[in-house]
């Protein structure tokens, strides 16, 4: 699983497990904090679809921590002040960064974390279904 | 006139502070950042996009601090901005992968995915319900529970994180010009002050994150007659925005960091275009797009960024005009001022003054 659907899955629906996760690392591993979790800004690079052009649409809030397991350097950066899951992700990314033997055993929990994904977005899709206008022909 | 300089006041700011302070806690209530986070989702959607930074918990703590004041509210978030490291760029973020709660267009009936309403004010009779004046914790518990039990669709073919865009098809026709993909590095209007021209993404930049109540009525002068267009609404979506980080150009394996709420609008306005000599109509497209669930901010920047790139000798096609007077911080800070001591300015108006209505009566 690529990085990108993987902290996706963690932010958005693992929280709790990524802490688990990270806690399996710390037991196992040493993990040295190379940046303590930090609030900092991220700037946000859209494309307007008028002229198919770049500009910045403004800023948001992220906490990032950097952390080394092994050999292996480890980035957590997630929205607003979050400091134990991005501190989580860091150890987490150190891990699958460094290819841990761990990180097998966590391919079956991401896949349960992308069918809780799946069905969450599933119910907002009903719910958001029972707003979508029907129009029907008057007869004048 | 000699200039002498006065100190003093101190003391009386002191106790204006101490006063100040005590305005938010005379009623002896209180009310917790987390309840303004989770009930305050308007005020936080416009004060984000007008400080240009989003974190509903920080807007939160501003509305709270600023007593419900959205100028000051902006002016502390702009302020905590200014403290903060800037660690990474997002990807391209492209609303076309939006997760849609809302999408209205005012120009088709039928649009691929349907007209979605979502959540939205705009159907409301607008009266007040004064049953809120006596809900409880207990009542919203029930309000929330009644909504979740509320019969659902078991499934739905909703395809919200990729629902096409409406101007698509009108760009197949030919009605609308096709633009390549330009990836020219935009410029930041955060770190580099206008000069003019502004190119295109020092206009957005600063609209967006403009005084929604300025931006509106500028659009509003647009369509009155001060402007050269009155634009159809192709699409509004409203939805979470996923957004990535990479830290190298080249990854193409970036971090995701979360979704941010966002306002996309596309508006359509005809234009006539000489095609080989010959005179044709077209749709030109108005932009707009904003932090939060800002509709009428959103329409309102579309209209104004038509104007600026069209251009014409109206005020809102007057990029100097509209640009400089945009920002809630700069116009705020400015009107303001008046109200700092101007003892010394006025003395020698006053002396000017009375000097010279002493020459009159001689």
């Amino acid at each position: 699983m690529k990085r990108a659907e993987r902290t996706k899955l963690l932010i958005e629906v693992g929280r709790e497990e990524a802490l688990q996760m990270a806690n399996e690392v710390c037991s196992h591993y040493e993990v040295i904090e190379i940046q303590a979790p930090r609030e900092g800004l991220v700037m946000i690079k859209m494309r307007e679809s008028a002229q198919q052009s770049l500009f910045y649409i403004g800023e948001t809030l992220v906490t990032e921590t950097k952390v080394k397991v092994g050999e292996a350097f480890g980035l957590g950066l997630v929205r607003e002040y979050e400091p134990e899951l991005s501190k989580a992700l860091a150890i987490i990314d150190a891990a699958y960064n460094g290819q841990l033997p761990i990180v097998a055993k966590w391919e079956s929990l991401l896949t349960k974390l992308s069918q809780r994904l799946d069905l969450k977005q599933q119910e907002i899709k009903c719910s958001i279904e029972r707003t979508k206008v029907q129009f029907d022909t008057m007869s004048i | 006139m000699a200039y002498v300089a006065v100190r003093g006041g101190a003391e009386a700011i002191e106790a204006s502070l101490e006063h100040l302070q005590y305005e938010r806690v005379k009623r002896g209530a209180h009310i917790s950042v987390h309840t303004l986070q989770s009930t305050m989702r308007g005020f936080l959607d416009q004060v984000m996009s007008e400080s240009s930074l989003y974190s509903e918990r920080l807007a939160s703590l501003a509305m709270k601090q600023s007593e419900g004041n959205a100028e000051e509210a902006v002016f502390l978030l702009r302020a905590h901005r200014s403290t903060l490291p800037r660690m990474y760029y997002s990807t391209v973020t492209n609303a076309r992968e939006m997760f849609v709660l809302r999408r209205i267009s005012a120009s088709f009936k039928d649009i691929p995915g349907g007209q979605i309403l979502g959540a939205s004010h705009d159907y409301l009779h607008r009266l007040l319900d004064f049953d809120l004046l006596e809900e409880t914790v207990a009542d919203v518990e029930l309000k929330k529970a009644a909504f979740e039990q509320i019969n659902k669709p078991e499934e739905s073919n909703l395809a919200l994180e990729q629902l096409p865009k409406v101007m698509d098809y009108l760009r197949d026709e030919g009605l609308i010009r096709k633009f390549s993909l330009n990836n020219q590095e935009p410029k930041d209007v955060t770190k580099q002050a206008l000069t003019f021209p502004t190119n295109r993404s020092q206009r957005l930049q600063t609209l967006t994150r403009g005084q929604t109540g300025t931006i509106t009525s500028l659009g509003y002068a647009g369509l009155r007659g001060y402007g050269a267009s009155h634009p159809n609404v192709g699409e509004v979506r409203v939805g979470w925005q996923p957004i990535y980080v990479a830290l190298e150009d080249d990854d193409m394996d970036p971090y995701y960091i979360g979704a941010i709420k966002l306002t996309e609008v596309e508006s359509f306005i005809p234009v006539d275009v000489d095609d080989d000599g010959q005179q044709v109509l077209e749709f030109d497209v108005g932009y707009g797009a904003c932090f939060g669930q800002n509709e009428t901010k959103a329409i309102a920047m579309s209209i104004v960024d038509h104007a600026l790139e069209v251009g014409g000798d109206s005020p809102i096609h007057d990029e100097e005009f509209v640009l400089l007077h945009v920002d809630m911080i700069e116009s705020t800070g400015f009107i303001s001022h008046l109200k700092m001591p101007h003892y010394v300015t006025f003395q020698a108006k006053l002396e000017q003054m009375r000097s010279i209505k002493k020459e009159g009566n001689q």
